[in-house]
């Protein structure tokens, strides 16, 4: 699953959201033809319309969006849940943004995003992330990763004792965020710390679940004090 | 007032209007008016003459004040208009002729006319009760000066002159001194004959009525209020509007004229873009924090600074911040060096991360070029030798270069006083630029 190889066998179904069809189309010229784009939505009730009728692999999630609740990509992620593939897999999310707005990003990863990527991602990089979500897997960007490290207080020193530990990432996720940070991918991570890509990928994902579910206070005042991520 | 319009509105019948009737609403026009615009806006409002208008309100000012009464009515109630009265016999004449000076020249006339005709009367033996006259007259002057106060091309000039608190206290001056007047006429009237014993209840009947007229007066100070905070919200808005229009003419609109008169030159078009996009975002989310001297603003101004030289997208992630000392200037030069060289033999993407630790500041420098060992480095130059690892051990820390499988990894760090701890705020991830490749 986590081998390259392995990702060019099957096709990933595919639906992009975003309300600028320029930004549409420019994506579709870029993905190469192992995605199939099977559904397009401009507005978070046609979003979520469309997700229910196709049951893509991956939804292509722009965080800013017309319609719904006024909030955007996490309406179509709340207005999908429960929605699965044809497999059984639920439906994954990848968020794409310009505005780096850390309380839009964190809302939408709080939602239920698998990951999240800026539009301005070139074609290869965008396609891999695209099947590393379809994979289960999470992305990171140097950017989240750098929010990441500030909101769990790693980059101070905090380092959670127990892996369970919601509020703090473990001495290993730290040193995973801090590669991704300094721009290294998934398999230069590995390398780096002597670890299989899988566990890599089995690390991030479950500092995306911290993520998710953590109350820690910093990680919400952050997201407000901060406009960047 | 609610008739200007503003350059980005939406036309008013744009929604929802066609379902309804419009109402048509009375507005007292300031163009075209001689005392409160009432008579040309009633006008304009029944589609008749003004002259017939004017004429039947002296009529009937002349029949027991009736019209002085419907007149001072019709002016509390309608609002006013800023456009010009599309009404026939509106002179242009009295439209330029500033609506203060004409209530001026109104109330000295009148003031004039009493005053000679109370000495002619006098002089004929007429008994005029001055008694009763003289406080009667103080109240209608005090009446009229405070309430020119609260008319409304007044109060915007109120407004207005806010800013200077000069215009503001003669008009504080103006108001106290006819409410003064007024209640001086009204003692004066109602303790005649009385002394000083009946000053005691009259003023409790005085101040009764005064409630009771506070009473009835507080729909129409309800009203003034709420068009002033209406007014001054529309205001607020005008001005951020204008502020922004003016932003965005300067910076993207000139940015995207030079882009496309440059479309042959793609390098300059990445750049201007770029830098385009760093100007707005900074405006759109910097707010205050960017003028501290801090460690990130200082690191975050250096990537841009290499970004426009060379053209090449930096992604630069910055956690945590601290006060910007010698340190971290001697952290920021050698920082700059080793993005300039990543630059120039690296290729992009370049990434930056710079985490700034309670104990330890460390950067690093990322590029995806073919690499370098140092030891291949000729003698003599002296970039990375000198001004990124000489520097840094030269100032207790320590700089090192990495060949990585795909580019080169400059690692510099800084050892820092925990004494000159970090500003205050939770942490800073500088402004977003291009994510990374692979």
């Amino acid at each position: 699953m986590s081998q390259p190889g392995s990702w060019h066998t099957t096709s990933t179904r595919l639906v992009l959201v975003d309300d600028h069809r320029m930004f549409r189309s420019g994506v579709k010229a870029e993905l190469d033809e192992s995605m199939v784009i099977v559904g397009e939505a401009a507005d978070v009730d046609e979003a979520i319309v469309v997700v229910a009728q196709t049951r893509p692999d991956v939804v292509l999630l722009d965080v800013h969006l017309p319609g719904g609740n006024g909030n955007g990509g996490s309406d179509v992620i709340t207005g999908s849940a429960g929605v699965t593939t044809e497999s059984g897999e639920p439906v994954r999310f990848l968020a794409l943004s310009v505005s780096d707005a850390a309380e839009d990003v964190i809302a939408v990863i709080r939602a239920g995003a698998r990951g999240y990527v800026t539009k301005t991602i070139y074609g290869q990089d965008l396609t891999d992330a695209i099947r590393r979500v379809a994979d289960g897997d999470a992305v990171f960007s140097p950017r989240l990763a750098g929010f990441v490290l500030d909101a769990f207080g790693a980059a101070a020193g905090e380092v959670a004792v127990i892996d369970e530990e919601l509020d703090r990432l473990s001495a290993r996720e730290r040193e995973v965020m801090r590669l991704i940070a300094r721009g290294y991918q998934y398999k230069e991570v590995a390398k780096e710390l002597f670890i299989s890509i899988k566990t890599v990928e089995t690390h991030v994902s479950s500092v995306l679940r911290k993520l998710q579910l953590s109350s820690r206070h910093e990680l919400t005042a952050w997201a407000v004090g901060r406009h960047l991520l | 007032m609610d008739l200007v319009p503003t350059p980005y509105e939406l036309p008013r019948s744009a929604v929802g209007r066609s379902v309804r009737r419009p109402v048509r609403r009375m507005k007292r026009p300031i163009q075209g008016r001689r005392i409160g615009g009432v008579c040309v806006g009633l006008a304009e409002h029944l589609g008749l003459n003004v002259r017939y208008v004017r004429l039947a309100f002296v009529l009937a000012c002349l029949g027991g004040g009736a019209g002085i009464v419907a007149y001072l009515f019709l002016w509390a109630l309608t609002p006013q208009s800023l456009g010009a009265p599309a009404v026939a016999g509106a002179d242009a004449v009295a439209g330029s002729q500033p609506a203060e000076e004409s209530v001026r020249n109104l109330v000295v006339g009148l003031g004039l006319v009493v005053v000679g005709g109370a000495l002619y009367a006098q002089q004929r033996g007429v008994n005029l009760h001055l008694g009763v006259l003289i406080p009667l007259l103080a109240m209608a002057g005090g009446a009229v000066l405070a309430w020119s106060k609260l008319d409304d091309a007044e109060r915007d000039r109120w407004l207005v002159q806010d800013m200077g608190s000069g215009g503001r206290r003669a008009g504080l001056l103006r108001l106290g001194i006819g409410i003064a007047l007024a209640s001086i006429g009204v003692v004066v009237l109602a303790t005649q004959g009385l002394g000083l014993a009946g000053l005691w209840s009259v003023g409790i009947a005085a101040l009764a009525v005064l409630a009771g007229a506070a009473l009835i007066a507080a729909p129409w100070g309800m009203r003034l209020w709420g068009d002033l905070r209406a007014e001054q919200a529309q205001r607020i808005r005008q001005t951020e509007r204008a502020d922004i229009a003016a932003h965005l003419h300067d910076s993207v609109l000139q940015t995207l004229a030079l882009i496309q008169r440059k479309s042959g030159d793609p390098a300059a078009v990445v750049r201007l873009a770029r830098a385009q996009e760093r100007e707005l975002r900074g405006w759109l989310y910097a707010g205050p924090l960017g003028s501290q001297a801090t460690l990130a603003s200082a690191v975050t101004e250096v990537a841009h600074e290499v970004e426009d030289l060379h053209g090449i997208p930096i992604e630069l992630v910055v956690t945590g911040d601290r006060r910007l000392d010698d340190g971290g200037t001697v952290l920021v030069r050698a920082l700059r060096e080793a993005l300039l060289n990543a630059a120039r033999h690296g290729s992009p993407p370049v990434s930056v991360y710079v985490e700034v630790g309670l104990e330890l500041v460390q950067a690093f420098v990322r590029d995806h070029g073919p690499g370098f060992d140092i030891a291949d480095v000729p003698q003599d130059r002296l970039g990375v030798r000198e001004s990124i690892l000489g520097r840094m051990s030269r100032h207790g820390g320590s700089a090192g270069v990495r060949r990585l499988e795909h580019g080169t990894e400059v690692c510099i760090s800084l050892p820092v006083r925990p004494a000159s701890l970090s500003v205050g705020q939770p942490a800073t991830v500088a402004e977003p630029d291009t994510e990374g490749t692979g």
